[in-house]
């Protein structure tokens, strides 16, 4: 089929997760992803368009956005100024609506996949202002009196960070998956995905290390997958060996970033 | 098909609508669990289930439903043997009925529940075996698939247990937390707190709205050309610390302090809102989970140095103590009290803010003496009834001026 989502050579995915995807895909829903910091959910995104050979268009939330901005934006200041000055094409209002991410995704010829990156962030509403374009693919423009509508459903992969509570009535829309911690098995083969000549004994180590520090109980903030990748990149440059990994933590600022950590794991590791 | 699935999902908790149902019957059709239980298993999940906390319960919920149905492939040799050289000639359970062939008549007489008890058992050890176990373990550390015991006790969590004695109820998983519940009706309280606004512009946020007064003034001066002046919109300026007494007594009022919790959580006008947790009593160190476990905390006084005095303070709990606890400086139960008594703890919380009101969800009414650390704490600060009237006037006493 084509339209299967599958592990790509930077990307290992768990089989749930393929299988969530797919599942999305085939029944034209968002698919909400959910898990710690540092699990993927961005890459995923990434990996998936890579999969597919479509187009990836990225929609970052911060706390500010609101529903509209991926819609689109009249720039009446503009039209303001250029109304003041004569400029050609002020009576075409359509001459100043821009799109947002949503609307160029819709716009696109293609399909596109569609990323709306820790949704979580933005404020509470917002996801409910978007059900009906998220549902029906389409928006309608005011000013221009136009629908805009997706001339291929875009993929809508939608990450969060579980910061708020998402609404029910958006929830009910999506098909969810929470990606779970890696265990050592896959891990160690995330980390090949990176560095694929990484060597053996320095892996193993570094990964023993590193699951200790996130079994510590006091710990505040456990170290993700993403800052393992690092630490070992780091472990690799700094031409460190193997057997010193466990004894003397070279460069553990990489995975463990508070002061009050760092304190608990050197204790409880020597 | 299966609607008794879907009841059995909401009768475990699950809020499951019907659209979600539908959804799951088109996936179906469309035959994207390619007739296996355990892609049924995660394609159901993926639909239904929208958050890991409920992992649990769909997992109970799918037991409860499926839990005679094995699939070939998940029937271990091992469990072939066993089945083959039993009696099963009463078994009433289909999956038993469908492997009757497979008996070759060399049987002793074995009692029916005895077998049926060993089959069920044998079973749940090849799912969590065949499984690898974490398959079937919902992110929050729940047991496996099979293994109900453990879970029963963290379904029912906190709520309607009447313990009262502190060290009964430690170690006990009777908190929840707060926020995973969630609670419907809790607009009257989100309207109490709609009260504590403060409206400001000089706050450090980005000039986004037009200021139509000014850009006409400044137009006008300009000789006619347009010249736009752009302005902060008005915010507010309140920041919030709750403080949540946890401990033992509190236990009967947690679905109350859910719902103040969720209403706090859900006006999301305030500037900044802090949430800490106490056992019974403020000392050195506050917890940042309702289950007040060691380690998981921030000093009182990081508290004291990093939120300033102009956030309003509400501390809920229910003043209910013995004397010791209040005024020793060793009663505390729980976590280090820094040398001070839980009473020099709320000195230093009344010096250090300007506002600060308690709520009470079980404050004696009118003057109660016998009542000694409700009585004392009283004295302290204004306490109020934990009712949306009693949040009411707290809100009002901590937006006014004196």
């Amino acid at each position: 089929m084509s339209n299967q989502f599958t592990s790509t050579g930077e990307y290992v995915a768990s089989e749930q997760l393929m299988a969530s995807v797919n599942v999305a895909i085939a029944l034209q829903k968002p698919l909400l992803i959910k898990g710690e910091p540092g699990t993927g959910k961005t890459m995923l995104a990434q990996a998936v368009s890579r999969s597919l050979g479509k187009k990836l268009i990225i929609w970052n939330i911060k706390s500010t956005t609101k529903a509209q901005d991926g819609l689109y934006m009249y720039d009446t200041i503009q039209r303001l100024y250029d109304g003041q000055f004569g400029e050609a094409g002020v009576d075409d209002i359509a001459h100043y609506i821009k799109l947002g991410k949503l609307g160029e995704a819709f716009e696109s010829e293609e399909q596109v996949i569609l990323l709306i990156d820790e949704i979580d962030k933005a404020d509470l509403e917002f996801p409910n202002d978007l059900l009906w374009e998220l549902d029906q693919m389409e928006f309608y423009i005011h000013e221009t009196k136009r629908t805009v509508k997706a001339k291929q459903r875009p993929i809508v992969i939608i990450t969060s960070n579980a910061e708020k509570e998402l609404p029910d009535a958006f929830l009910r829309r999506c098909i969810f998956h929470y990606i779970d911690f890696p265990d050592e098995a896959l891990m160690e083969e995330i980390v090949k995905t990176h560095y694929p000549n990484v060597e053996e004994n320095l892996l193993k180590n570094a990964m023993d290390v590193f699951y200790g520090i996130r079994s510590l109980k006091d710990i505040r903030k456990k170290p993700s997958t993403s800052e393992l990748i690092d630490w070992i990149n780091a472990l690799q440059i700094g031409g460190i060996s193997a057997d010193k990994i466990k004894s003397e933590l070279p460069f553990v600022g990489v995975i463990v970033k508070k002061d009050e950590d760092l304190e608990i794991v050197r204790q409880k590791l020597d | 098909m299966f609607v008794n699935f879907f009841y059995t999902c909401k009768a475990k908790g699950l809020n499951i609508t019907l659209s979600e149902w539908l959804t799951l019957q088109e996936a179906l059709d469309k035959g994207l669990c390619e007739s296996s239980l355990t892609n049924f298993y995660y394609l159901a999940r993926m639909i239904l289930v929208k958050s890991e906390t409920d992992f649990d319960k769909f997992d109970m919920a799918f037991e409860e439903t499926f839990k005679g149905i094995a699939s070939e492939n998940e029937i271990s040799k091992n469990m072939m043997r066993w089945l083959d050289k039993s009696e099963l000639i009463e078994m009433v359970d289909e999956e038993e009925r469908f492997r009757m062939n497979e008996q070759d008549g060399l049987f002793h007489d074995l009692d029916k529940d005895e077998v049926e008890a060993k089959f069920k058992e044998k079973l749940r050890d090849q799912d969590s075996e065949h499984n690898g176990g974490s398959f079937w373990i919902g992110s929050m550390g729940k047991t496996s698939f099979g293994n109900m015991g453990g879970n029963m006790g963290g379904i029912r969590v906190g709520g309607q247990t009447g313990y009262q004695s502190a060290f009964q109820v430690i170690g006990a998983r009777k908190y929840r937390d707060f926020r995973d519940d969630r609670m419907l009706d809790n607009r009257q309280f989100q309207l109490a707190f709609r009260k504590l606004r403060q409206f400001s512009t000089r706050l450090d946020i980005p000039k986004t709205e037009l200021d139509i007064d000014e850009t006409i003034d400044k137009t006008c001066n300009n000789g006619g050309c347009l010249q736009i002046v752009m302005g902060k919109p008005r915010k507010n300026a309140v920041k919030l610390l709750l403080l949540m007494d946890s401990g033992g007594t509190m236990i009967p009022f947690s679905s109350l302090l859910n719902e103040l919790f969720q209403a706090v959580h859900k006006s999301n006008h305030y500037k900044d809102v802090k949430t800490y947790y106490f056992h019974n009593c403020i000392y050195s160190k506050l917890y940042k989970t309702p289950e007040c476990e060691n380690g998981e905390w921030i000093d009182t006084e990081w508290m004291f140095r990093n939120l300033d005095s102009d956030y309003k303070v509400i501390v809920v709990g229910d003043a209910a103590m013995a004397p010791e606890e209040l005024y020793s400086a060793t009663g505390n139960y729980r976590g280090p009290n820094g040398g001070l008594s839980g009473w020099e703890w709320l000195l230093l919380l009344k010096r250090h803010y300007k506002k600060v009101v308690w709520l009470n969800p079980k404050m004696a009414p009118g003057h109660a003496p016998w009542r000694e650390a409700e009585t004392a704490i009283k004295g302290l600060f204004p306490m109020y009834k934990l009712t949306v009237d009693g949040l009411n006037q707290a809100m009002m006493k901590l937006m006014l001026n004196k």
